[in-house]
């Protein structure tokens, strides 16, 4: 696959980040150390037979799933706390629908 | 009287004897914690107000402690280090924090880290560059960097720390400290800002292997807020240790620790090897069984790509949420995608931005088999080459880092492909979850240089005797960088 400037700025723009034409440059150099990375993994015997690892303790049986029972809610007013604009028990947005 | 070099055992006693004051434990930190923060810049904030507790039973009650910036703490700014939470003040406790508080443990101060724990120098925080206390020219490592340069330092005998990849046991080398990441799953990473969830792993950087056993212990514990939590209710870190290494048995893995591996070797890293090689045949002599063990070459020189690509991607999906709507500064714009995509243009670093593009190459759906699964897979082959060893070894003991502390202007980004196993190999601990320590082991060019310690799951006591006996062998315990000078 050719990376290319383009390529970097629809995935930024997939992310909702922008980027300046500088660090557009810096992923695309990125993008060759990670094919490089991805060349030295494919260099493994046997690797499409090996079942993906998702998890550090892979094979555990996790076992504290908790009761399904009500439990208290945090309080709507901390919930807002950290939010710029909001008004009343709601947070304020531009408008999203016509 | 300085307290900045006793060990938690030693300030409780005096606590309980009334010999010293909480207060005047207070005090001393907050004295250090001024001269730190003027030298090398190592707290993301500072509470003015810190208010003394209840001396108990419990050996943490009374004691000041630092808290990594990434750890939520209820009512005292939480930032992570990026602008993109830098006015972020959560309504709840971590779970870790939580316990801590039962303890009476005291906060003194949030330390600065790399965003969000995505970075390994210490130079990406939203506060500036964080120095090392033992040589301000040099880097502390990272990301717990904060935490550990205030260890180091004696602000206080612990600090809080998270580990990735070996975000706190690389640190702790490079600032001649303890760092000890448990099992995953030991300690809840509720309220823990999440970086990559399937490696993310709470710990704690001290100045003896004892203190870390004492923390941990207080840290840990099954969460119903955190379902990768396992019960430990069994295992007591601190009462396990009593350094008896009888019918212990040790390896180390020729293809990293050997200098013929690395012809352009510096005169830091040939030093290095050669201290820990004269550590491994001290160990031998005072009686515990270390055997050289080989591992395919190829699968060593995965590690570092395995760990990119797996931790930009889990990274990419888990930092979604911040947006700059429910918190953080909100963003400009006319519509709320802009005001999102402002937020986030802006509050990320440009660092961060890189990783983020990269996770999201590799789960694209037409990338995620040649990428993300494929690094999963070998992950698999990583942690199974590892617990191969855990059959006939109680633990992996192995050199920290290509030497001590790098200077700041040595991009680490550009480290030369040759040492890239020494660097990074403390990551299989992250992909198995195993419980591993780094301590002191002696020094080079005058600089603090590390060891560390990794086992299999669960055994984090015998993981920590072990680390016991060999800190008892050397005399780098509760060393302070500013006595040594």
């Amino acid at each position: 696959m050719e990376f290319t400037k383009e390529l970097v700025d629809s995935l930024a723009d997939k992310l909702l980040i922008g980027l300046t034409d500088e660090e557009n440059k810096m992923v695309l150099d990125e993008f060759d150390v990670i094919d490089k990375d991805i060349d030295i993994i494919n260099t493994i015997d046997g690797i499409e037979s090996v079942k993906p690892m998702t998890h550090a303790l892979d094979g555990v049986e996790l076992t504290s799933l908790r009761e399904d029972t009500p439990k208290e809610t945090p309080d709507i007013d901390d919930l807002l706390s950290n939010a710029t604009n909001k008004i009343g028990r709601e947070i304020q947005v531009p408008k999203v629908v016509g | 009287m300085k307290y900045n070099r006793l060990t938690i055992e030693e300030l409780h006693q005096k606590l309980i004897n009334k010999e010293i004051t909480v207060e005047d434990l207070i005090k001393e930190s907050k004295e250090l914690e001024k001269t730190l923060q003027e030298k090398c810049n190592a707290f993301d904030f500072i509470i003015d107000n810190v208010e003394a507790k209840e001396v108990t039973d419990n050996m943490l009650s009374g004691i000041p402690y630092g808290v990594k910036a990434n750890y939520s703490t209820k009512g005292i700014l939480s930032t992570g280090s990026s602008n993109t939470l830098k006015n972020y003040v959560p309504f709840f406790d971590a779970t870790a924090i939580k316990n801590l508080n039962k303890a009476n443990a005291i906060i003194l101060n949030k330390t600065a880290m790399d965003e969000f724990g995505m970075g390994g120098t210490g130079t990406t925080a939203r506060t500036g560059i964080i120095k090392n206390p033992w040589d301000i020219t040099r880097m502390c490592a990272g990301s717990s960097s904060g935490s550990a340069a205030a260890v180091a330092y004696g602000v206080y005998p612990y600090a809080l720390g998270s580990d990735t990849g070996d975000s706190i046991r690389k640190p702790a080398a490079y600032c001649g400290i303890v760092g000890y990441k448990p099992t995953y799953g030991m300690i809840s990473r509720y309220g823990l800002f999440p970086f990559a969830s399937s490696l993310d792993t709470c710990g704690v950087l001290t100045r003896s292997v004892k203190d870390a056993a004492i923390v941990v212990d207080n840290m840990k514990g099954l969460d119903e807020n955190d379902m990768t939590t396992f019960d430990s209710s069994n295992i007591h870190l601190y009462d396990s240790i009593n350094g008896d290494i009888k019918n212990k048995k040790l390896c180390y893995v020729k293809e990293i620790c050997d200098i013929d591996n690395y012809p352009n070797a510096s005169d830091e890293l040939k030093a290095h090897l050669e201290n820990f090689k004269n550590v491994i045949n001290n160990l031998r002599d005072k009686g515990l069984e270390i055997d050289e063990v080989s591992v395919d070459k190829k699968l060593l020189n995965t590690v570092a790509s395995v760990y990119n690509i797996l931790s930009c991607a889990e990274a990419t999906s888990n930092m979604s949420n911040l947006t700059g709507i429910i918190f953080g500064p909100a963003g400009a714009g006319e519509s709320v995608t802009d005001q999102m995509k402002d937020h986030r243009t802006k509050g990320f670093s440009p660092l961060i931005k890189r990783r983020f593009i990269i996770g999201s190459y590799v789960l694209q759906r037409e990338n995620q088999e040649r990428y993300f699964k494929n690094a999963q897979r070998v992950r698999r082959l990583i942690v199974e080459a590892w617990k191969e060893l855990f059959k006939k070894y109680d633990a992996v003991i192995l050199p920290v880092g290509s030497g001590p502390a790098k200077k700041f202007e040595s991009d680490k980004d550009v480290i030369s492909a040759e040492t890239t196993i020494l660097e990074e190999h403390l990551q299989i601990g992250n992909f198995g979850g195993f419980p591993s320590i780094t301590i002191p082991d002696g020094f080079v060019n005058e600089l603090p240089v590390g060891l560390n310690i990794t086992g299999k799951n669960y055994d984090d006591a015998n993981v920590l005797n072990i680390a016991y006996f060999i800190e008892s062998t050397m005399n780098y315990k509760n060393q302070n960088s500013e006595e040594r000078k």
